[in-house]
């Protein structure tokens, strides 16, 4: 680095400081801390006092750990009784700390690695916390992003060109029944698709609706795509062959860490000689990036139900080849809209729950016990029984999965899949 | 009897902060993690302690049995809150959260809201003559236990004989007087001791003590602690902070990326999780059975104490041995390190004290010790 690069980073970084106080209101008068009784006093009061620090003038060390206090309160909240139950005043005096927290780390002078702390830190705030001051914790964690943009297009990624050309191959053949084959219908109309697929509940893979995605032409998706746009927030990513088993957990990392470890395979993960699989699934990611929301866009035929659109849950799935969703259900409509690589995937009708034989428990109810491509036949003889559809989804593909549906999901290759959960 | 406390005092509940003390960061004394056991001012005729996050509440149970906190205090235009206002003379014992002081007289209990500036207890109940003269055991009441969330009393059977109840974060756990322990509550993080998750509404008894006589039991956040007759220790629960005393993944993480540690694994398995690392070491994130765990080599534990996510112990011999999470200096080892194994708390050898009792608040420790002359046998 030189000292000219130096200098305009410091500069920058005093730059950075006063955009991120542009964010935040004016004086201590105008920062707001209200909360229910639920919150004791001696927790305002530390609030209090960290609002009068940012404000003030004291130390650095200081900030950070009066933030920290607040912090290490409120996430023994949140993990007290079930999230359910966790009662939202404490997600909101989570998201203060985060706020508090970022604020020190950004403010004097920081580094890129303080940088990067203080998106983890904005990202922990979005992932548990709730909404406060017209959602300011998204604001700021924009506004350190483009930050490091800036700092890491200077550097040049030799490793990602070669990531790059490793392009997917794989045609599939003969891996589903073509009697057995999910029916393909292009550009349905709305009238049609009413009538033929989601009154009868019957699935249906529709071609050439999401031609027009930015994510499929402007900006096509790919694994370093993923990494400019996101590679710096953090994710939830579940860890293990499939939710249903003992040893499947779920962790945050940033997407970078996640490409590295489980997509690209660049750090050897072993458990029990086994590699592990990690799987961003089920993330709630186009609120967190709003950027990546703007690359995809909510399917027409979602109209023909009854909610708005903001009663619409979108879920990113991101993961490598051989992430596996067990064969389970959902209380809700679903398009699954194919983005990158490809995924196999089997229906079975509810009608046939019997022999799927779901799990007992309240907690697995939606979830058969059964393993769709390797069934024990002496536990679940029922389950050759029943019938089922199938089919290899590609990009491009947008697959309607009626509610109740039960579906097997096996990634094929590096998938990046979009769902919309609908009623 | 001399007490003593460390870890958390952003309230200034162990020590109070010395203007001078400010510049000088070796001092332990007035910060707000104080890693190194200080010795409480104001101690003399100090019987029991019992400490919330934001306070501590000392007993004083000579002549005049009263109640004094020290802490978070919140004052609006100069007239203190109830806590000063209460007149705690001739009780005889205490219990405290966050929002709640509650005391036991021979002929009644109060529960003060701390948050309020009610000159009247926020809920009371008569203790009825027979009962007047029996050992009271907070938060065990006549006919049941206070918790310091509405409803404030739970009746208990009495065909149960609950000898001594400890509350930890959503769970409670029973001691009878035939040496039995029951659960019951929250079960997510295992701390029930039944083997599962699932929460119990009603008081179900550790199946894997059967047979095994207990004589005292302790509460934290999220995990269970039982010292058995002969002096073992019993843990279960959760450990992602070390706080059973068993290899912690998340331990070793966070100070393998010193990352932070609140953003590492939210394990949710039930059994043992197995380690990536070369090692193969078996982590244990979850204990949903009892475990065993060895404190020190062949020593008896004669009573222990929970905070939120750390364990403290004290063995016959006077020792004091803290294990799980020390990010407030609560492990009293000078360092803000946390821990999965049980260290002795080098302090109390080092000043020829003999630890008597230990009492742990969520976020901080309070020992009772005497000089060890004083013992001379």
């Amino acid at each position: 680095v030189t000292t000219e690069q130096r200098t305009t980073f410091i500069s920058t970084m005093a730059f950075l400081w006063s955009k991120i106080s542009a964010t935040l209101p004016p004086n201590e008068e105008q920062f707001p801390l209200q909360f229910s009784e639920k919150v004791a006093l001696s927790v305002v009061e530390m609030l209090k006092g960290a609002r009068l620090q940012l404000y003030g003038e004291t130390t650095r060390a200081s900030r950070i750990l009066n933030a920290q206090i607040i912090l290490d309160y409120s996430w023994e909240r949140l993990n007290t009784g079930t999230w359910r139950h966790v009662d939202k005043e404490w997600r909101r005096v989570y998201s203060y700390g985060c706020l508090f927290k970022a604020a020190a780390l950004c403010r004097e002078n920081p580094s890129e690695e303080e940088i990067r702390q203080a998106i983890r830190t904005c990202d922990m705030g979005l992932l548990m916390g709730a909404a406060i001051m017209g959602n300011i914790l998204q604001v700021i964690v924009c506004i350190l992003q483009s930050e490091i943009r800036k700092l890491a297009e200077e550097e040049d990624n030799h490793e990602n060109n070669e990531a790059k050309k490793r392009k997917i191959a794989s045609p599939h053949v003969g891996l589903i029944k073509e009697e057995l084959a999910v029916p393909r219908i292009k550009c349905p109309s709305l009238e049609g698709f009413n009538a033929n697929h989601l009154l009868p509940l019957k699935p249906v893979i529709l071609e050439g609706i999401i031609d027009h995605w930015p994510a499929l032409n402007k900006h096509p998706w790919s694994v370093e795509y993923l990494r400019s746009v996101a590679g710096c927030r953090t994710v939830p990513v579940e860890v293990g062959s499939r939710y249903t088993d003992e040893d499947w957990s779920q962790t945050l990392l940033t997407v970078n860490e996640f490409i590295d470890k489980y997509i690209l395979n660049k750090v050897q993960v072993c458990e029990n000689g086994y590699k592990a699989v990690g799987y961003l699934a089920q993330h709630q990611l186009f609120d967190q990036i709003p950027e990546l929301k703007e690359d995809i866009r909510i399917p027409d035929y979602c109209c023909l139900g009854e909610g708005d659109d903001d009663d619409i849950t979108v879920n990113a799935w991101f993961g490598p080849k051989g992430t596996v969703s067990p064969l389970h259900q959902d209380p809700q409509q679903n398009f699954l809209a194919q983005v990158v690589g490809s995924k196999y995937i089997r229906l079975y009708s509810p009608e046939d729950t019997e022999k799927l034989y779901p799990h007992e428990s309240q907690l697995l109810h939606n979830t058969s016990q059964v393993e769709v491509e390797n069934p024990d036949a002496e536990r679940f003889p029922e389950f050759v029984k029943a019938p089922y559809l199938e089919c290899v989804l590609q990009p491009g593909d947008v697959l309607f999965i009626p509610v109740k549906h039960w579906h097997y999901v096996r990634s094929l290759e590096v998938s990046f899949s979009v769902s919309f959960w609908w009623s | 009897m001399r007490w003593f406390g460390f870890g958390f005092n952003a309230f200034a509940q162990i020590c109070v902060q010395e203007k001078s003390d400010k510049e000088d960061s070796s001092s332990a004394a007035g910060e707000v993690k104080v890693n190194v056991p200080i010795e409480l001012k104001n101690h003399v005729g100090i019987s029991k302690i019992r400490a919330s996050w934001s306070r501590r509440a000392s007993l004083f149970l000579d002549e005049e049995k009263s109640v004094r906190l020290a802490g978070f205090c919140a004052f609006i235009s100069n007239e203190s809150f109830s806590p000063v206002m209460v007149d705690t003379r001739g009780c005889r014992d205490a219990i405290i959260s966050e929002t709640h002081l509650t005391l036991a007289f021979p002929d009644r209990i109060e529960c003060w809201d701390l948050q309020s500036k009610k000159k009247v207890p926020s809920w009371s109940m008569e203790i009825l003559t027979q009962s007047q003269n029996s050992d009271v055991n907070l938060p065990l009441v006549p006919g049941g236990y206070i918790s310091s969330k509405t409803p404030i009393f739970h009746s208990l059977s009495s065909h149960l004989q609950a000898k001594s109840l400890a509350l930890g974060g959503e769970h409670a756990i029973l001691l009878t007087a035939a040496g039995a322990v029951y659960t019951w509550g929250q079960g997510s993080h295992g701390e029930l001791g039944h083997g599962g998750l699932i929460p119990e509404e009603e008081p179900r008894t550790v199946e894997a003590l059967w047979g095994m006589s207990m004589r005292s039991v302790a509460a934290g956040g999220w995990h269970s602690v039982c010292v058995g007759d002969g002096g073992d220790l019993y843990v279960w629960g959760w450990n992602g902070s070390g706080q059973l005393g068993l290899p912690s993944r998340g331990l070793r993480k966070a100070s393998q990326q010193k990352s932070d540690p609140q953003s590492g694994e939210l394990c949710s398995s039930v059994s043992a999780c197995l380690g990536e690392e070369r090692h193969e070491e078996v982590y244990i994130s979850i204990q949903a059975f009892p475990a065993l765990v060895d404190v020190s080599p062949s020593c008896e534990i004669r009573t222990v104490s929970c905070g939120s996510r750390h364990t403290a112990a004290v063995t016959t011999t006077g020792c004091l041995y803290t294990w799980g999470w020390g990010e407030y200096g609560q492990l009293g080892h000078q360092t803000t390190t946390s821990l999965d194994e049980p260290k002795c708390v080098e302090f109390f050898r080092n000043e020829c004290l003999h630890v008597v009792d230990v009492v742990c608040g969520p976020w901080n420790t309070f020992t009772a010790a005497v000089k060890k002359e004083v013992l001379a046998t």
